[in-house]
């Protein structure tokens, strides 16, 4: 019983509203409650993920796949190259010309050199008589290009095949 | 070790058990406060299937956040003050108006009046009692009804469920003067309106 703070005349009506009686809701409400605890229904718990930052991800049963680390080497190479990236555009963007004249000269100044070099470095991937056929500029030189780029990206794409069943067989 | 039965143990030792994700001691929470709780709700809104749906707002948005709970508050405490928060949401939502205890304001035939009007218990009373007591009960809820949200809710607590002026201010998140202020208000109203039915 709550303590009497009011007036003689308002207490049938508080003898009243003590009387009113509890009212209920409809059968299964326990049930309709219980089934949205996430504590007691994990899969409701997982069911806003969307909103979640950082998901797991499984993958048929197996552990879930943690987040790869960033190194800081990593970070630092990215950082790097992303300012000589911008160094280089700002310089071009602004100092086209002097860049220009600088490759000319030194492309004027050691052109024999760089031919030299490429063809020593090519006759020793490729062979001489490769080179010679090459630079020979005929029908199968242009086929033999062609034959080149299939290569490198058929075998690029070979190791790409390769190293994504490796990982498969390792998970 | 859970007990075999909870019934007599304190809310707080139930909450503690829920808080282990134990699925009897979250049943009895429910089982303990879904009526006082719809009640509150029902009287407030004065719709079945509205008061349903806020009601299991409420336990759902509570027992969700059992870890949170403080023990040095009363668990019906803190479990009516987040009722009272949801229907005064909705409510100001809403902005539904007082109305009469013949049903719900969507009611509009005989047969939805008839299912959304409040059905008072009977106490056991000879007919004409019963029949009295169902008179009179009916009209502190038509009285209620014509109350202002706050008002009623701050009655209900005092009157109905027991609570002190410093727990109904915790309740329903006003200061002590309003809260009394509303009680005193609302027991003057009360008063008019069954002045005025007799």
């Amino acid at each position: 019983m709550i303590e009497h703070d009011f007036d003689e005349d308002f207490t049938p009506i508080a003898a009243e509203l003590q009387r009113l009686p509890y009212l209920s809701p409809s059968r299964g409400f326990a049930d309709r409650v219980i089934s949205r605890i996430d504590k007691l229904n994990p899969s409701v718990a997982l069911a806003p993920v969307a909103g979640k930052r950082h998901l797991e991800l499984e993958q048929g049963g197996q552990a879930p796949i943690r987040r790869r680390k960033v190194g800081i080497v990593r970070v630092a190479g990215t950082a790097a190259l992303g300012v000589a990236l911008v160094t280089v555009g700002a310089f071009m963007f602004m100092g086209i010309d002097i860049l220009t004249a600088i490759l000319a000269a030194g492309a004027s100044q050691y052109a024999l050199v760089i031919a030299a070099m490429s063809a020593e470095a090519g006759a020793l991937v490729l062979g001489s008589e490769t080179i010679g056929y090459l630079q020979a500029g005929a029908l199968e030189a242009v086929l033999l290009y062609l034959t080149l780029a299939v290569g490198l990206l058929g075998g690029y794409a070979g190791i790409r095949t390769a190293a994504s069943i490796a990982r498969r067989k390792a998970a | 070790m859970p007990p075999k039965s909870y019934t007599d143990i304190s809310d707080q030792q139930v909450v503690v058990f829920a808080q282990e994700g134990r699925e009897d001691a979250y049943r009895e929470l429910i089982r303990r406060y879904e009526r006082p709780v719809y009640s509150l709700i029902y009287r407030m809104v004065r719709d079945n299937e509205t008061s349903e749906d806020l009601a299991q707002e409420t336990f759902i948005k509570v027992l969700n956040n059992i870890d949170r709970y403080r023990p040095e508050f009363k668990f019906s405490s803190w479990l009516f003050k987040i009722a009272n928060n949801i229907t005064i949401d909705h409510l100001r939502r809403r902005q539904l108006d007082t109305i009469s205890i013949e049903g719900a304001p969507s009611a509009v035939t005989g047969e939805s009046m008839r299912a959304t009007a409040i059905a008072v218990a009977s106490g056991g009373e000879s007919p004409l009692e019963e029949l009295e007591s169902r008179e009179l009960g009916a009209s502190i809820e038509e009285a209620i009804a014509k109350l202002r949200p706050e008002y009623r809710a701050c009655i209900i607590l005092r009157h109905v469920e027991d609570y002190s002026y410093d727990e109904i201010a915790e309740i329903v998140k006003l200061p002590l003067g309003t809260v009394k202020t509303y009680i005193h208000r609302a027991r003057q109203e009360l008063r008019e309106h069954l002045e005025d039915l007799k």
